[in-house]
This record gives structure tokens, sequence and C-alpha cells, in this order.
């Protein structure tokens, strides 16, 4: 009779210290500059480089009730945004420790709940009033552009001719995005190539070490290592990097698009560039790959008028073996084909192909989903035949005619492929790629008119699409490379809608992670362009939300009728309204910190924490705190460093938030909470009653 | 070879309440079930311990269905109280905790079950006329025409849960969801038996609550469809959507046998002639002129291709729970074999769309006239959304009970502690002979008396889960709250909050407040509890009256049970 009972609640909450322990493993991936992490796999010895909340919370060990529901609500953000993961998980952290201390004040449960709720809700209406409507972002970014002040400024010590020429930087920070924990190789190695401006960042510092932790401490994405790193000449570097998001035209990259659709110019007014490099967090390949996007879609969309991005006619291939400069946007559908299908693609030489799109597996024993396969039917064979020939050759035999049938040369299936039939098929020229997702069917269906099939015998006519070709796909400058055993290719159509971002790197580790960020970026500005506004970044919807709480704190009457709460009289309400908006205001608080140490505008926590108070007064002292946020955004940015001349003049930090996602993130964050602060036992279910009597925790728990 | 075993002799066991084991038990069950209750009750996380789905609830179902209890003292108990959510699908929590209430405070006594079960089945029914009777002061009827009181059950009910993580604007989006949903369930013209109808629930996990949203007919989801795309559906001559209806699955599997073994010649596919059976249903369909085919199970593929190429719209895996409305919308008789066709069992639809709640696509069945809607319903997470989705249909079924009885009961304690006042005050004045009928002394009878109110004040109890303290007032019998460590004075109206539990009574003039804690004998109020002549707030908590009432019963009878057990017999076999 397996049933066991522990109270959560013992003496400290169980729960919310579950909570807090997870989320406080995601703390440097707060912010723009984030550290990567190493996971490494202790029976494989295989590691992968991780930089999101969703990746480091797929790597923890969360068989504890708080894991589960925690990993629940990062999975669910993930689904839909992509992004806000690290701010969700540290929010996740910081609201649980608040909490834990409102309840060690004797604040009643409900009244944490009612007031940090309502709270929350009432300062998600309050910072309405920041959000900007995308065709505002164009202007706001276009009219400050790139303001090439350096010259005025005193800052030649590190060298202005690198500053003002866009390329030496941008190949500077590509240089150490690519690099990461093996930066000193790569860098050393790309040094003679065409990165001058690297060896002359470099060449003061002293060691061989110091090399790398500048050079983590610098890019965008890169490492925490500041604290390693020497004095003046890595703080020079960091700034100077942050301002390299806004050399928006490295219109001189020598890795020049070879695409022949639309260029993809970032400077150029084509809508959407400057939306993307505000939501990019400084990624650079990423904002390129976008704009070619969007380039192509709005190309497309010009006759149906939409600005969206639609996200369902993207998908990625990853090519091992090629530096991260090499990825673009290709039209039609990239992806890794054998040698022996490469035969069949030159085979093919440009001319026009028969297509067939097939939703299941291509084998002899895949039935439709909801089909029982028979137990009990047996086959009588009563003349044996001489030949021999088994069943499975009968069937391979029938399909490649039903393939030859209709002259079919290029199947697209959805499942996998017999490794027998892939073969007879490669020997007769016809080219039949697996794994194909749904979304990249549709869009061959539609542009060829061929209708996807689960059966080759459902095969007629009206179903085999017409007008698609394949070739291999190559780097833009043409470089020959070894890829070893698979080799990008192209398959396209007329008039198909499909793009394939073709993500390019050197390090096997980093696939995932080039991939992740790739689609965070595209989810970004999906979403920015669904919501049709943005919210001003850089910390000035959080310092919003801090001057807010202080009003609710002295707002009589607020949060008014809750039945929850209905039994405390004002005096208690308002003395645990006060306690408890404090803790609400403590999650954004660290986040701003956390942020402001992670980028390395403040020094210490409590540098920080004292530059976000300097804020908050003059807010208050301004009158209306949404004003002066917006004044100080448009200035450059509300943390900006104003102590720092360099980054006052050159820097339009101009960066921008996802609305919707963010305060998705606060109430996602919020509710897990919540949720576990109201629990006050687990009940195990299931046959594990011996297993837990045995266990060190036993006493723990009681029985029924 | 079998071996065989000699049967052990059962197991008896006698005078079971009195053991240590169950009363440690009942009293388990009693804390869970107790900390569960109400607007600010606890949570419990159910789950497996080793990584499975976690549930957070604080539902009377949920609690009770994962709980394996091992005395069958409590098994009694949890299933009776199982049975009455089955029906009624609320006040689960408030009868389990009474009945504990009763058991554990009848057991004390020290008289015999068999005139403590008389003498509270007369207290029981002393309730029950009074809850029925007109002068009732703790329950308000419902007026159908006008939506204020619906507001407020409503309201009540999404509030009683707190794992579904609503805030104040979304507890008023989907009252109003609730309500549109049940006015849609009911038929705009009436005759001599009028049906309810139904309401759907169509789960979309992961998105804010405010996207819920009410449509009127049936939604089916359609992974597959291709948005953008206009829907070509071929209809009739009156302009009307033919549909057939299946719920045989249409996969071509249709051959296999449940038992026995099929032999078939080298050569002869089953699988083909299956095929082939399932196409020349699709040529009849084609012949009579049908649009819509909904397969509750799966169909073949290449029989939705047929279809498709012939213009008929091709629906599968629309699921066992779609079929009863679905039939009863369109007028189809779902199609239990593929042998037979009649052409009397298709159904018809005035229009087909498609509705979008990203990520899931749907296909809008809209009818000509009906009493089915679809309610989509959406949380942020998968607990929240479980518990949500079973809070919105006990407050379908509320609706539904109060139709039947337009009576609500106060909520917030309320009802529990003015009975428990009505009850003091009727017993006191019982004539004499009262008790020769009962045969039993006033001094039992007495006793029995209070251990009944107090097992109900000790539901109105079980709503402090923070230390509060809970007050009764001599005037009305409402039941108040007071913070803990308020100070012990004799002006409560200073410490009170300005409304009782249930938000019918301000706190304007003196009502003589006395705390509801331990056994110490209660002051019998001096008359009847009143009726309030004004109520204070527009905001009432209230109960639903058919469930209430039976869960008293049902609590009742169900510790009487129990408390009448001599012997458990335990077949060890």
């Amino acid at each position: 009779m397996p049933m066991a009972f522990r109270d959560v609640n013992a003496r400290r909450h169980i729960g919310l210290q579950q909570l807090s322990s997870l989320a406080s493993t995601g703390r440097t991936f707060l912010g723009p500059m984030k550290s990567h992490k190493f996971i490494v796999d202790e029976i494989t010895n295989q590691s992968t480089l991780i930089c999101s909340a969703v990746r480091l919370i797929e790597s923890l060990d969360l068989t504890s009730a708080g894991g589960q529901l925690l990993n629940e609500t990062i999975q669910a953000q993930n689904k839909e945004f992509k992004t806000g993961l690290s701010t969700l998980l540290f929010l996740v952290g910081a609201w649980s420790n608040a909490v834990v201390e409102c309840l060690q004040q004797n604040v009643p449960v409900p009244a944490i709940v009612s007031v940090m709720s309502e709270g929350l809700n009432s300062c998600c209406e309050r910072v309405q009033c920041l959000q900007i409507p995308i065709q505002d972002v164009k202007k706001e970014l276009c009219s400050c552009q790139v303001r090439p002040k350096a010259s005025e400024s005193n800052t030649g010590q590190v060298g202005c001719d690198g500053l003002t020429n866009p390329w030496n930087l941008l190949c500077f920070q590509r240089d150490a995005s690519a690099t990461e924990e093996v930066i000193p190789v790569n860098s050393c190695s790309h040094q003679g190539d065409d990165c001058n401006f690297n060896k002359f960042l470099v060449s003061p510092l002293a060691g061989f070490g110091s090399v790398a932790s500048v050079v983590k401490a610098v890019g965008d994405r890169s490492s925490s290592a500041l604290s390693g790193s020497g004095g003046t000449a890595s703080s020079c570097i960091t700034r100077k990097l942050t301002h390299s998001r806004h050399f928006s035209t490295p219109g001189k990259s020598h890795f020049s698009r070879h695409l022949s659709g639309p260029s993809a110019d970032l400077g150029g007014c084509c809508g959407l560039g400057h939306l993307a490099m505000a939501l990019s967090r400084g990624n650079q390949t990423g904002v390129k790959l976008l704009q070619s996007i969007a380039a192509y879609q709005q190309e497309r969309a010009e006759c149906s008028g939409s600005s969206q991005i639609n996200i369902a006619e993207i998908v990625t291939c990853c090519v091992l073996g090629l530096p991260e400069g090499y990825s673009c946007v290709s039209p039609g559908f990239v992806t890794l084909v054998s040698p022996e299908q490469v035969a069949v693609i030159k085979h093919f030489a440009g001319k026009p192909l028969r297509i067939v799109l097939m939703d299941g597996d291509l084998t002899e024993q895949y039935r439709h989903l909801g089909f029982n396969r028979p137990r009990n039917v047996r086959t009588i064979l009563e003349h044996p035949s001489p030949q021999g020939s088994s069943t499975g050759d009968v069937w391979l035999s029938r399909m490649s005619d039903i393939l030859m049938s209709f002259e079919v040369n290029l199947v697209l299936v959805k499942g996998n492929v017999c490794k027998n039939f892939m073969e007879r098929c490669i020997a007769s020229r016809i080219l039949v790629i697996g794994g194909v997702a749904r979304d990249v069917l549709c869009a061959f269906g539609t542009a060829t008119g061929a209708q996807a099939v689960s059966y080759l015998s459902q095969l007629n006519a009206s179903c085999v699409g017409n007008g698609a070709w394949a070739e291999l796909w190559e780097p833009s400058d043409g470089r020959a490379v070894d890829l070893g055993e698979l080799v990008p290719a192209r398959i396209s159509a007329g008039g198909l809608a499909l793009l394939t971002a073709v993500l390019t790197t050197a390090l096997p580790g980093k696939v995932q992670l080039i991939e992740d960020q790739f689609w965070t970026l595209l989810y970004r500005l999906h979403h920015a362009l669904k919501d049709g506004k943005v919210f001003p970044g850089g910390g000035a919807v959080e310092l919003l939300c801090l001057s807010h709480i202080q009003a609710l704190a002295e707002q009589p009457g607020w949060p008014g009728n809750d039945r929850a709460v209905r039994w405390l009289p004002s005096p208690w309400l308002a003395e645990y309204k006060s306690i408890v908006l404090q803790a609400l205001a403590r999650g954004w608080e660290q986040y701003l910190s956390v942020v402001l140490c992670n980028t390395a505008k403040a020094g210490s926590e409590l540098e920080a924490s004292a530059s976000v108070d300097n804020h908050l007064q003059k807010a208050a002292a301004c009158g209306s705190a949404s004003a002066y946020i917006l004044e100080e955004f448009r200035r450059g940015g509300v943390f900006r460093g104003s102590s720092d001349p360099f980054l006052n003049q050159v820097t339009d930090l101009k960066v921008c938030d996802n609305v919707a996602a963010k305060t998705e993130a606060w109430r996602r964050a919020l509710d897990l909470v919540l949720l576990v602060l109201q629990t006050d036992a687990e009940i195990i279910t299931g046959p594990r009653r011996n297993e837990i009597l045995n266990s060190p925790v036993s006493s723990e728990f009681m029985f029924l | 070879m079998s071996r065989l075993e000699a049967k052990k002799p059962p197991l008896f066991i006698s005078e079971p309440l009195t053991r240590h084991a169950v009363s440690q038990s009942l009293s388990l069950l009693s804390g869970i079930l107790k900390s569960s209750y109400g607007p600010a009750g606890r949570l419990k996380q159910l789950h497996n311990g080793v990584g499975g789905c976690v549930c957070t609830t604080s539902q009377s179902s949920a609690l009770l269905g994962h709980l394996s209890v091992s005395q069958p003292v409590l098994r009694v108990l949890t299933a009776s109280v199982q049975n009455h959510v089955s029906h009624f699908s609320d006040c689960g929590l408030f009868t389990a905790i009474l009945c504990c209430g009763f058991i554990e405070n009848f057991r004390s006594l020290n008289i015999a079950p068999f005139t403590v079960i008389k003498i509270s089945k007369h207290l029981l029914s002393l309730c029950m006329d009074h809850l029925k009777s007109e002068a009732c002061g703790c329950r308000v009827s419902v007026d159908f025409s006008s939506v204020e009181t619906l507001v407020c059950l409503v309201r009540s009910i999404l509030t009683s849960k707190p794992a579904c993580l609503l805030n104040k604007t979304e507890v008023d989006h989907l009252t109003s969801l609730v309500l549109k949903a049940f006015l849609f369930t009911v038929p705009c013209h009436v005759e001599t038996n009028a049906v309810l109808g139904k309401c759907v629930i169509i789960p979309v996990k992961g998105r804010r609550v405010e996207d819920s949203t009410v449509l009127p007919g049936l939604l089916i989801e359609v992974p597959e469809i291709q948005l953008g795309k206009p829907l070509a559906v071929k209809r009739t001559g009156s302009n009307m959507i033919k549909l057939a209806l299946f719920s045989v699955s249409m996969s071509g599997d249709g051959f296999n046998p449940e038992e026995g073994t099929i032999a078939v010649h080298h050569g002869v596919s089953l699988e083909v002639s299956e095929l082939n059976q399932l196409l020349s249903v699709g040529k009849q369909l084609v012949k009579d002129e049908v649009g819509l085919v909904v397969c509750q199970k799966v169909m073949h593929p290449s029989l939705k291709q047929y279809l498709k190429e012939n213009g008929v719209m091709a629906v599968d895996r629309a699921g066992l729970c779609l079929m009863e409305p679905l039939g009863r919308m369109t007028g189809s008789q779902p199609i239990a074999s593929i042998h037979l066709l009649s052409p009397g069992c298709y159904g018809s639809l005035k229009d087909l769309c498609v509705e979008s709640f990203a990520p899931k696509h749907f296909l809008h069945l809209i009818p000509e006239d009906t009493v089915i809607c679809s309610l989509i319903l959406c949380n942020r997470s998968e607990t929240a959304w479980d518990e949500l989705k079973h809070v919105c249909e006990t407050a379908e079924q509320v609706l539904r009970l109060t139709m039947k009885e337009p009576l609500a009961l106060l909520g917030g304690g309320c009802t529990e502690t003015h009975l428990a006042s009505y009850i003091r005050h009727k017993s006191s004045i019982l004539p004499a002979s009262t008790f020769k009928d009962l045969d039993c002394s006033q001094t039992q009878y007495q006793l029995v008396t209070e251990g009944f109110c107090h097992s109900l004040e000790s539901v109105a109890r079980s709503l402090s889960h923070d230390g509060e303290e809970i007050l009764t007032d001599m005037v009305y019998g409402h039941c108040w709250f007071v913070p803990s460590g308020a100070p012990c004075v004799s002006k409560w109206s200073d410490f009170l909050v300005s409304k009782c539990g249930c938000g019918m009574n301000g706190n304007t003039e003196d009502l003589s407040w006395r705390f509801l804690r331990g056994q110490s004998g209660s002051p019998v109020i001096q008359g009847c509890p009143k009726e309030p002549s004004v109520k204070v707030s527009d905001l009432l908590t209230l109960d639903c009256f058919a469930a209430k009432c039976t869960g008293l019963q049902v609590a009742l009878e169900t510790a009487n049970l129990i408390l009448d057990l001599s012997y458990i017999t335990e077949d060890q076999n």
C-alpha cells in the first residue's frame, strides 16, 4: 500500500530551497555577456558547449518535484519564445529566496501570494507605457546610427584606426566569438591572416594566458573571466567591443554573400535590420542571416503584404568544418548527403526533377500510425518459388518499379529510409533523402504540386511534383572544403518559399550552440513583429518596475479585495504589503545587479545596486519615472555607465527586448515560485514503499 | 505441475476504530484534507518520486484518487467521497473533512454507536429541514434572469483552488467564459423536456489564460492542415455540408482477430482486401454527396487520399469524447461498421472553418443551431492547466445543478457556523418527548449535538491555514476571521475585517463575537440565527446548494457506517 507523505514545510521550505539552488546554476547566463559552460558526459567523455538555460536544465538531475516543475516551466517558455529563459531561471531563484525571507518574517502565505501576484500584474501594466512600436524602433535607431566620434575622444591609446574600421572590429569579434575556451590557438592562427587589429590589441599584453582571458571577456557571448584579466587593457577592450555591434555596415566583408538573391545589407533600410540588430545581443552572424531571410521573405511577400517572418519556412543545416564566417542563407533546402548521393546529384546536372513526398518511413515494415499489426495471421506457401527470392526483394523491386514508372528522380521522406532501398535507388539514379521535416515537405508540396503519400503504392500521376532541382552547396568563395563523410546539397524548386540557414562552424562542440543562438534570434525577431512593439532593453523595463513598486507600496487600498486575504484587516495587510513588495522588487534588483556585473558595467554587486538606486532617485525626482527612463534610453541606454567618456560618446546602446517573452518569463517564474510556496506536502505514489522506508530520509515520510 | 497450498484463515479485526493504527491514519488523512481546504488551502505535490510528472493540486478527486489507503475503514470513507464527487463534482473536501470530524468527535463520546447514530440522524433531519425551509438564513436564491449571483457562484469555485494560479483579471475573464459556455448549452427553444447541451473543453497548454475563449460548435484538432488555403467543401442542394461520422477504426487493420489464427495463402494480402473494402466505402460516401468524413480513430492514408481527390474532407483521430457531442450536434449516427452504410446515418453542418490557437490548428464545425460549445482553455503550465480544467468542469456541473434547484449556500464557512448555531438553538428548545422517541437521555442528546456542531465548525476552522482565529457572531451565526496575534479584547470590531467569510455581513454593529475553538461549551444563541436584511457586498462567496446538502448527508451516513463497524474480516489469500 504505497503512499508516502512528506511535510515540505518542516522548517525552511524545502521546495523553495530546491528551486533556488537549481536556479543559481544559470546566473552567468544573464544579460548580453553570457559565459559559456562545458557540459561533460562522464561516460563518453564528450563535451558540449552550452549557453542557454534550456540546455543547462536538460543536463541537470531533475528528479525532485521542484526540478520537474522548473523543467516544465523552462520548456514551456522555450517552446513558445526561445528567449527569456535565463531571465526566467534567474527570477525563479531570486524570488524563491525573497519569498523564504518573507516566510521568516512570518508573513502569511496568502498575503505573499496575493500581493506578489497583483504586484507583478500591476508592473506588467505599468511597463506598457515603455513599449516602442516597431516602426518607431527603425526611426529611433536610424536617426542616431553610427557615430564614429572616436577620433574626438582621447582613446587613441588603444588604436582609433582599428575602431573606425568596422571590418577590423567585426573580424576581431568573429574571432572572439568563434573561439571561447580554445581561444589562444584559434586567434593566433588568424593573426597572420587578415586580422591585424587582433594582433594590435593583444600585443601590449604580457603573457599568453592573459590573451585568452582578455578575449574571453570581450566576446559578446563569451565568458566571465574578467576577474582573471589584468587592469586597463582588458577593460578598454571590453568597452570597445561593446560598440562593435553598432558598426552596422560591415559591407566590406570579403566573405561576400554569393547569394544571387537580395543583398544582405545591414545598414540598408529594408526594414528589419535595425530591429534585428537591437534584438541581437551582438550576434553579428545571426543578424546577417536574419537580414537575408527578411530580404528573401519580403521579396516574396511583396504581393501578400505581410511583414512577418514566417518561421515555418526556415530550416537550418549545420556544416562542420568551415569557419563561422561562411554561415549564410540559401534559398531552398540544404541538407547533408552521402558521397553516393553526391554522385546522383552530379548526374542530374541541373535538369528538372520529378519529386515525390512521403510522410512516413520508406521501409517494408512501415505502416501508418494507428495500424495494428496482425499477430495471428499465418501465410501458407503452397508452391515454393524456384527462384528463391525473398519477400524483401519482391518489395524492393515493386517499389523501385513504381518510382521508375512515374519517372521519379527525387524522393523526400519524413521518416527513415530502408538501406537496401536507398542503395537500389542510387543505382537507378534516384535521390532519396530521409528525415525531412514536415514543413519542408509542405513547402515542396506547394511549390511543385506534389502531394505527400504514406505508401509508394498510393502514388498516382497527380501526386508527383515537377520542377525541383538539386545541386551541391558550395561556400560563398568557392573554397574547396573537405567536409568528410557528409556533404551539403541544395534542393530547390521554382517558387519554393523555403530558406535554409546554413550554419558553419569548425568546432563540433559548438554546433548545438550556434543553432540554438540562430533560432533564439529568429524567434526574437518573429515575436517582435508579432507583438508589433518592443521594450527598450538594457534594464529600462526592470528599472520602471522597481520605481512602480515604490509607488505601489505607498498607494493605500492596493491590492484591494482578495478572497484569500479577506481576513487581513488593513493595518496587518499594510505591514505585510511593504515586506512582500520589497521581496518582489528584490528579484529585479538582483537581476539588474547581476546583468551590470556580467557586462562589466559595475565592478561589484554593491556598485551595481548603488547605480540602480541612483537611477531610482533620479527617476523619482523627475516626477515621471517612465519619461525619465525613456529619455535615458534615447540617450543611449539607462545603464550606459556615464562615468565612462568613451562609452558615452560612441555608444548608442539601443538594445531592445521582446515584450511578450519578457513579461511571460516574469509571470512563469513567479507562478512557479508561488506554486511551490503554497505546497506543504509531497505525496509519493507508486510502489516504492520499501525504498522510501530504507532511505535515509525515511523519517520524513508518513504512511497511510 | 501445480502446487496446492492450504488456504489461510481470514483475519478478524474487532472494534477497528479503537486501534491505534486506524486512528493515526484517520488523523493523517484528515490533516491532509483539512490543509488543502479553501482558497488559501495548501497544495500537495503528487508524483512517483523517480522523475515522473508532478501534479500540484488541492482537489479531493486528485488527492483521493492518488492516495492508496491501506486501512479498510479509511477506504470506506474515500470510496464514499469519491462517489459523491463523481456525481456532484463539488464539495468533496467538505464531505471528507466533515466525515472525519464526525468520526473523531463521536468516537470519543463513550456513547453506544447505536444511540449516537439515532441522535445524529435526528440532527441531520433538523439541518435538512432548515436548509429546505424558506426561513433558512444561510441560503440565497439564484436568479437566472440576472447574471450577478451566477457570477458569484462561478467565481467562488474558480478561486477555491489556488493551484490554478489565476490573478484577478484572469478570474474575471474565465468567470465570464464559463458562464457564456453554460448559456450556450441551454436550448433556445424549450420543449416539454429540455435537455442541456454540452461544453467540450479543448486543451491549449502553455499559453496565457486570457487567450482562452468559447466558440459555439465543436473543434477537432487537425495537425496537418495547411493554413492559408481556403477550405473547399462539397455542399448539398440546401447549402448544407453532409457529414458522416465513423466510430469504427478505418486504418485498414480490421481483419485483426481477437483470438484464433487466420491462415492465408501466399500471395493473398489481407491488407489489400481490407483496403479495397475501405475504398468501396469511400466510393459510397462520394456517391452520397458527403462533404466531411470524421473518424473517431485512424483512417487509412489511401482512403484519405481517395476522398481528398474526390473533394471530400476527411478528419481522423477525433477521439472518443467528441463522438457523443458530435453526433448530437450534427444529427448523425456514429457508424460502427464499414460494411453497412445507411443513408439515414448522415448528419449535417452549416459551415466549416479553420481556427488557430498557436501552436495548434483546429477544424471548427459550425452547426445551424446548437447546444454544444467548445471552451478553448489555456493555462501556462501543465499542472495548473489540469487543475483549471477540473475547476471549470466543476463550475459547469454546479451551474447545471443550480438550474435544477435555483439555490446557493453561503460559503466562506458561514453555512457551517450558521447551521451549528441553528442546531444548538433548536436542540435547546426541544420538547422532552423527543428524547423518549430517540430512546436516549437529554445528556446523551446534548453531547452528540455538541459533537455534531463541533464537526460542522471544524470544517469552517479548516479554512484557516495561517494561524488566523475564527469567530462566530451571535446574531447571524456567520463566520469571521481575525489574524493571529490580535489582542484579546472585547471590542472585536476593531480587529475584524470588514466582512464575514461569505461577504454578506458587514462589521458595522456589535454582533457579540465568540471564538470557535476547542471543545469548550459554547453559549447558545438566544433566538434562531437571523437572516441578514441587507447584504454588504456584491462579491458573495457561494457554494452549490445540491452538492453541499448531499455532502452533509453523505458525510454523516458514512461516519455512521464506520462507527457501526465492529469487525473487519480480511481475506489473507
